[in-house]
């Protein structure tokens, strides 16, 4: 595989994590099992320990 | 290069994100800045959400309300009793059952047939440990995680997992910095002590995760 596919691969690999996270977004899901903070660290590991959580209050 | 600026908008994508997470949605820095700077040309009206800063996160009810993830672990009596001493943390920290302990938990499991000295626990998904806790009226999930939905997962709950290689169920207290926070009934087994780094957690896996949903 080349650098530009190798690339190519990782970005489509991201905008699924992305796709997911708004996914989780959406439905609420900030924190914890499958939300934007779980995969907001499957996009960049080095975030564990850095985020600050303040997630909107949900209406239900 | 294409390429290049792709990666310049997945990286404000992410860090997108991470202001949405952290209520920083307008202003700069902020996801709304982002969003100008992925589109200079867009008009935005934003309406920001209400965060929890501002309203208070939910008070907490049922099992997580009388959470204390500095319960005691004492250390396992058998070589194969870890995951009754990993559930009767969990049951004794959440006060689901305060007076649990490793004989009462393995009775519990079903002694000989879902746990005993030969192999430990038989089902190593853990799905006799999800019983347990399903008597006491708390739905649980599970699930093969990798290191970072697992250590999201711990940041408001608590749980039990085993590593494949560990051969070895604990409890998860939480998060300590970067690193898992267990209760660890064999503290030094495979140089595991308090705390389960990345490295760990990839070296000893693949990891069953049990959690209590709340």
């Amino acid at each position: 595989m080349s650098e530009q596919d190798a690339r190519v691969t990782q970005l489509q690999q991201q905008q699924a994590l992305m796709t997911a996270a708004l996914i989780a977004a959406l439905e609420g899901r900030w924190q914890g099992a499958g939300s934007v903070e779980a995969y907001l660290y499957a996009l960049d590991p080095t975030l564990q320990g850095q985020l600050i959580p303040d997630p909107p209050v949900l209406s239900s | 290069m294409e390429l290049d600026q792709l990666d310049q908008q997945q990286a404000l994508l992410t860090d997108s994100l991470r202001k949405m997470l952290e209520g920083q949605w307008t202003g700069f820095p902020s996801l709304e800045a982002n969003v100008l700077a992925l589109d200079p040309g867009v008009e935005l009206a934003p309406r920001p959400p209400v965060l929890e800063s501002e309203a208070g996160p939910p008070a907490p009810s049922g099992w997580w309300a009388d959470y204390n993830p500095n319960e005691g672990m004492p250390r396992q009596a058998y070589s194969w009793s870890c995951s009754a001493c990993a559930l009767a943390w969990v049951l004794r920290a959440t006060q689901l059952d305060p007076n649990a302990s490793e004989q009462s938990c393995i009775d519990a499991i079903g002694y000989p047939q879902n746990i005993n000295p030969t192999y430990g626990l038989m089902d190593g998904s853990g799905s006799q440990l999800r019983r347990v806790v399903g008597d006491y009226g708390v739905t649980t999930g599970q699930a093969w995680l990798n290191y970072d939905t697992c250590y999201a997962t711990f940041a408001d709950t608590t749980g039990m997992m085993s590593g494949g290689a560990w051969y070895h169920w604990v409890a998860v207290r939480g998060q300590d910095g970067g690193n898992l926070w267990i209760a660890n009934s064999a503290p030094g087994y495979q140089g595991v002590y308090d705390t389960l780094t990345r490295s760990q957690f990839n070296a000893l896996g693949p990891f069953s995760v049990v959690w209590l949903l709340h």
